[in-house]
């Protein structure tokens, strides 16, 4: 199976997502925002600390 | 607080029952959700440990044993086990042993470690709603 860096991070990030916001949240609605909230924090903290390693890689 | 106490007395007080809720939920991911009847949740469960277990074994990720030598060796099993029945497929699939000398082997190792962790969180979540102290 060949993933790039960001499909492996977009499919943990969309899984661990869904699971928390149905671990967390008991309505329709909440779990729902939740989700996205998460799937986003997961998506931008991930680039925002790729971009801030990115002068180490040089 | 009157909620919590109305969904204890409709569970009942049966820690045995709980109990085998949480060893059904551990063994095959969501079937602890699926005997108390939450099908929707059952599903979910199961489709996300499963996807992040079978990520974790074609990526050629490192599926610990307990003969493992070093003590973090050790937790990566106990991680790895919390998959239930993914875990024991996986021990008897093998699909050429792990590959970490590539990212993706070591993003593997993660994944299904992070399945076994999150099956522990729903066996909790089971054993919680089993209890009555969750909806």
């Amino acid at each position: 199976m060949r993933l790039s860096h960001f499909q492996a991070m977009l499919l943990f990030a969309f899984v661990i997502s869904l699971a928390f916001a149905l671990l967390a949240k008991h309505r329709i609605g909440e779990r729902v925002k939740y989700a996205l909230w998460t799937l986003l924090a997961f998506l931008l903290i991930a680039v925002a600390i790729g971009w801030l390693m990115y002068p180490l890689s040089r | 607080m009157a909620e919590k106490q109305q969904l204890e007395k409709q569970a009942g007080d049966n820690p045995a029952r709980a109990g085998l809720v949480a060893v059904a939920a551990w063994l095959v991911p969501g079937l602890g959700h699926l005997i108390l009847r939450k099908w929707g949740r059952a599903a979910i469960y199961f489709l996300a440990v499963g996807a992040l277990a079978v990520t974790g074994l074609a990526l050629r990720g490192n599926i610990f044993s307990v003969t493992s030598d070093d003590p973090f060796g050790f937790l990566g099993f106990l991680a790895d086990l919390g998959a239930g029945v993914f875990y024991f497929i996986s021990k008897f699939l093998e699909m050429g042993g792990p590959d970490v000398s590539r990212a993706a082997g070591d993003y593997g190792t993660r994944f299904f470690a992070t399945a076994g962790v999150l099956n522990l969180l729903c066996v909790l979540d089971a054993h919680e709603i089993a209890r009555g102290r969750k909806p």
